[in-house]
C-alpha cells in the first residue's frame, strides 16, 4: 500500500495532478484507489466520472447519525462497512474512487468516526495505489480518517500565495508527526521568472521538485467546458510530463516489492 | 418461540453432500484478507446483494439433530455459474453443544461475516438478510470449485475460534424458490423473534453493564454507562455494541461494568456502577443512578443528543434537542443549557441523554417517566411519538402550544397534566409531587399585570444551575412584590423554596416579562 497524497492552495492544479496520477497508474495497476479528500474539489469532474458517484462517506456517516437508533442488535461496524463497500466506493473502470464529501453535521460523531476508521484501514491495506487529492488543511489525515501517507506532493503555481500555503503543509506535516517523502510540482509556470522563484523555495525548504508544468490554454478550456482533464490531447506537454511523474511512482512500487 | 428445526428440501432439487474437514483448501485462510474488495470486474459470481435475495442464519439444535462438519448445497453450484452472474444465497448453520442456547445464535452468526473474509478472494459484506457476496476470479484460478469448500472452511474456523461449538453442519442454497420460501418461512420469524427479545431485555437480565470513554478526550470525567434500558448519551451506542466492542478489545473504550448488587431498582443503583464511576471519575462523584433525573443523575459529556431540563414553575421536565434552534419556556437554548450541562458534570436539574432512551421502559422512572414530562419540540415529539403513553401524549406541550412559561402552565391546566394534580409514577404506584398549590395559581394570576413593555424578549437569564434535590416540596413564596408600576426597574423575582427547616436555595432572577414578540 502506499499512499500519495497531493495537497496545495485551491487553484494550484491539484486535482488537475491527481487525476493525471489516477489515471495514467490505473492503467499499468488495477489495484488504484482515488481519494476525493477536499469539499471544494471536483475529482469526479477532471476524471470524469462524477455521474457514477452515489455516496461519498460523508453520506454515509449522516445516514448512519439517523438510522442507528433503528438498528437493534445489528453489528454497527459492519452496517458502516456495508454501505462504505456497496454504496460509497464507486467502482470506476481502472480504479475505486472514494468521495469523502461534506464534514460532519451537529452532534457526536465520536462513535461513526471509530468506526469509519476501523473500517478504512482494513479496506485501504488491499490496495497497491492510494491516491488522495486532499484540501491544504490535511484534515482526513489530522482526524486519522486515513493514517499514512507515503509520499506528499504539494502543487504550487507561481503566487507568493500558493507558496506560502505549501510552506504551511509541510509544517502541518510536521505537527502531525507525519513523516512522507516530501515532492513539489510547480504548475502554470509560464515564466523563467516565476520557474526561478519556485526553484529557489525548493532549494530553501529543501523540497525535490518532481515536475515543471508549463501553463496550458488547452487545460484553461477542457475545464470551462467540462470536459475531463484527462482527455488532454497526448501531445501535450502538461501530459507528457504527468506520464513520467506516475512512471516514476509506478516504478518506486517496482523496485521496493 | 419459533421451533427450531432442520430445513426441509423439496424433492427433485439437485443435492450435493461432503461430510468431514477437507484435506486442503486451494485458497488462503488469514485474518489479512478481511477488508479485501472484489471489484465487478474482477468476480466470478455474486451472491445476495442489492438484486437478488440472500440471508444467512445459525439455529441452535439438540446434539442429536446435526452432523459434524457436514456441508450440503442445494442448486447450482459455482462451477455451474455463469460468470458475472448475480445469484440468491442462503447460508444456514446448525450448531450444537452443551453451552450452545437460542440466546448465543446471534452472536455466533455474526461472526459468519469475520470469518468468511478471512478465505482469500471471498467477500462477505453486509447481515441478516442484507448479506452480499462476491467470489473472485482470481480464486477460481486457483482451484476454487464449489461452495461445499467455503463451507467447510468456514466451519472449520467456527469450530476453532469458538470451541464451544462441539458440533456444526452447513446448508447452503442457491435455488431461487427455496431461497425466497426459507427467507420468509424460517428467517424472517426468528429474525423478529431476536429484535422482540432485544426490546424485552432489560437492565435486571443481565449480569454486566458497559462503560463509554469514547469522549473522555471532551469530558475527562465523563463515563457513559450503556445498560440494556439507557443506551449511551451520544445515542450510538447500545448495551449490544457495548459488549460486542468489549470482547473484541476488553481494555479499549467500552468496557464491562459488572453490575454488583441492585441498590435500588426504581432509581437503577447498582453498588457496581459506583464504584466504577468513583474510580473513573477520580473521585469526582461516587453514586450514579441509571434511570433518575433529580438524584446522582448521570453524568453529561456533551456528545447528548437531548438534553433535560427541570422547570421549577410548573414542576414539570422539559426536553430539547440539538437541532432544535429555538428557546425553550425556560427561556434558554439547546445550546446555552448544553454549555452549562457538559464537561462530565453531574448536575441536577439538568441532563443529557440519547434520543434512543426515550424508548426505555425505565425513562427516568424515579422520576413520572413521561407524566413528569410537559413540554418537548414537536420535531422530537414526532421522532418518539410511539413511545409516549397514550394517556399523557395529548397532555406534553411542543412549541406549538407553548413558548413560554406562562402558556405552558395555561396550557398543562387546560389539558390536566398530571403535574398539576400530582404526579403519579407508574413504576410502583407513588405519589412522588403534590400538584401544583392554589396560592401558586392566584399567585401567577397576580402577576400577569405585571407585563412590561411590549418590546422587551422573553429572557430568563442562564441562573444558577442548581436546583433543590425535592422540588417543589412547599409553596412557592414571594418574598419581594415586583412593582406594578411598567417598568419595573431591578426586575428581579426572589424566590425561596423548600423552607420547612433551613433554607435549600435562593434563586435570584429577572422577573418573567411577557409579550414580546
Amino acid at each position: 500500500m502506499t499512499v500519495i497524497t497531493v495537497a496545495g492552495k485551491g487553484g494550484s492544479g491539484k486535482t488537475l495532478v491527481s487525476a493525471f496520477l489516477i489515471h495514467f497508474i490505473s492503467e499499468k495497476n488495477s489495484r488504484v484507489l482515488a481519494v476525493d479528500a477536499d469539499p471544494d474539489s471536483n475529482l469526479p469532474d477532471a476524471l470524469g466520472v462524477s455521474d457514477e458517484v452515489f455516496r461519498t462517506l460523508g453520506d454515509v456517516r449522516e445516514l448512519f447519525q439517523v438510522s442507528r437508533d433503528d438498528m437493534g442488535t445489528l453489528n454497527k461496524e459492519q452496517w458502516i462497512e456495508g454501505k462504505i463497500y456497496g454504496e460509497a466506493i464507486c467502482e470506476c473502470e481502472n480504479y475505486d474512487l472514494l468521495v469523502m464529501g461534506r464534514p460532519e453535521g451537529e452532534g457526536c460523531y465520536c462513535y461513526a468516526n471509530s468506526l469509519l476508521r476501523g473500517v478504512l484501514r482494513k479496506l485501504l491495506r488491499h490496495y497497491d495505489y492510494i491516491i488522495v487529492d486532499s484540501e491544504a488543511g490535511l484534515e482526513h489525515f489530522s482526524r486519522k480518517t486515513i493514517d499514512t501517507a507515503d509520499y506528499v506532493i504539494i502543487v504550487t503555481d507561481t503566487s507568493k500565495k500558493a507558496l506560502s500555503t505549501a510552506k504551511r503543509i509541510k509544517e502541518l506535516l510536521a505537527e502531525l508527526k507525519m513523516n512522507p517523502t516530501l515532492f513539489l510540482i510547480a504548475n502554470k509556470v509560464f515564466s523563467e521568472e516565476g520557474e526561478m522563484k519556485i526553484r529557489e523555495f525548493a532549494k530553501n525548504e529543501g523540497i525535490k521538485i518532481l515536475s515543471v508544468l508549463p501553463y496550458d490554454e488547452e487545460i484553461v478550456k477542457l475545464d470551462l467546458e467540462g470536459y475531463p482533464v484527462t482527455s488532454l490531447a497526448n501531445s501535450s506537454p502538461v501530459f507528457k510530463k504527468m506520464r513520467e511523474v506516475a512512471g516514476f511512482f509506478l516504478s518506486i512500487k517496482a523496485t521496493t516489492t | 418461540m419459533v421451533e427450531r428445526k432442520r430445513i426441509e428440501i423439496p424433492e427433485g432439487l439437485k443435492v450435493k453432500e461432503s461430510v468431514g474437514e477437507e484435506a486442503e483448501y486451494p485458497f488462503d485462510i488469514s485474518p489479512m484478507y478481511e477488508g479485501e474488495r472484489i471489484r465487478k470486474g474482477d468476480m466470478h459470481v455474486e451472491l445476495g446483494g442489492p438484486t437478488q435475495t440472500g440471508f444467512e442464519l445459525v439455529i441452535a439444535l439438540p446434539e442429536d439433530q446435526v452432523q459434524d462438519m457436514k456441508a450440503s448445497l442445494v442448486g447450482p453450484d459455482l462451477d455451474e455459474m455463469e460468470e458475472g452472474k448475480t445469484y440468491p444465497y442462503a447460508m444456514i448453520y446448525y450448531i450444537a453443544g452443551k453451552q450452545v442456547e437460542v440466546d448465543l445464535e446471534p452472536v455466533i452468526e455474526r461472526r459468519n461475516h469475520d470469518f468468511q473474509n478471512y478465505i482469500e478472494g471471498y467477500m462477505h459484506l453486509n447481515q441478516r438478510y442484507d448479506i452480499w457476496i462476491r467470489i473472485g476470479k482470481g480464486a477460481m484460478k486457483k482451484g476454487l470449485k464449489s461452495l461445499i469448500q467455503i463451507a467447510k472452511a468456514t466451519m472449520m474456523l467456527f469450530k476453532n475460534e469458538l470451541p464451544f461449538i462441539e458440533k456444526i453442519e452447513a446448508v447452503y442454497v442457491t435455488d431461487k424458490d427455496l431461497v425466497e420460501k426459507l427467507l420468509n418461512d424460517l428467517a424472517m420469524p426468528i429474525y423478529e423473534e431476536r429484535d422482540k427479545r432485544v426490546e424485552m431485555l432489560h437492565d435486571e437480565d443481565v449480569d454486566e453493564f458497559y462503560s463509554c470513554t469514547l469522549c473522555q478526550s471532551f469530558a475527562p470525567t465523563n463515563v457513559c454507562i450503556v445498560s440494556p434500558d439507557r443506551p449511551s448519551l451520544c445515542g450510538a451506542i447500545t448495551w449490544f455494541d457495548g459488549r460486542a466492542a468489549a470482547r473484541v478489545d476488553p481494555e479499549g473504550p467500552n468496557r464491562a461494568v459488572p453490575k454488583g448488587e441492585c441498590l435500588d431498582p426504581i432509581s437503577g443503583e447498582y453498588s457496581g456502577v459506583n464504584e466504577f464511576a468513583k474510580q473513573e471519575s477520580g473521585g469526582e462523584y461516587d453514586r450514579i443512578k441509571l434511570h433518575s433525573f433529580f438524584e446522582c443523575p448521570h453524568t453529561s459529556c456533551g456528545c447528548f443528543e437531548v438534553i433535560g431540563f427541570y422547570m421549577p414553575e410548573v414542576d414539570g421536565i422539559g426536553w430539547v434537542h440539538r437541532g432544535y434552534t429555538g428557546t425553550a419556556p425556560n427561556g434558554l437554548t439547546f445550546s446555552t443549557m448544553a454549555g452549562q450541562t457538559g464537561g462530565g458534570k453531574q448536575v441536577v436539574g439538568f441532563l443529557g441523554i440519547g434520543i434512543a432512551y426515550f424508548r426505555s421502559e425505565k425513562f427516568i422512572q424515579a422520576d413520572g417517566g413521561w407524566y413528569r414530562v410537559v413540554w418537548m419540540p414537536k420535531e422530537l415529539k414526532e421522532r418518539v411519538l410511539n413511545y409516549i403513553p397514550e394517556d399523557v401524549r395529548d397532555k406534553i406541550a411542543t412549541e406549538e402550544e407553548a413558548q413560554t412559561l406562562e402558556e405552558l402552565k395555561e396550557f398543562l391546566k387546560e389539558v390536566n397534566h398530571p403535574v398539576v394534580t400530582g404526579v403519579v409514577r407508574p413504576v410502583d404506584g407513588k405519589q412522588i409531587t403534590e400538584g401544583w398549590k392554589e396560592e401558586v395559581e392566584e399567585m401567577v394570576e397576580e402577576e400577569a399585570p405585571a407585563e412590561a413593555p411590549a418590546e422587551a424578549q422573553p429572557v430568563a437569564q442562564p441562573a444558577p444551575m442548581q436546583m433543590p434535590q425535592m422540588p417543589l416540596q412547599l409553596p412557592m413564596l414571594q418574598l419581594q412584590q415586583p412593582t406594578q408600576t411598567g417598568a419595573a426597574p431591578a426586575g428581579i423575582k426572589l424566590v425561596i423554596k423548600d423552607a420547612k427547616i433551613v433554607i435549600d436555595k435562593v434563586i435570584i432572577r429577572k422577573a418573567e416579562k411577557k409579550g414580546g414578540k
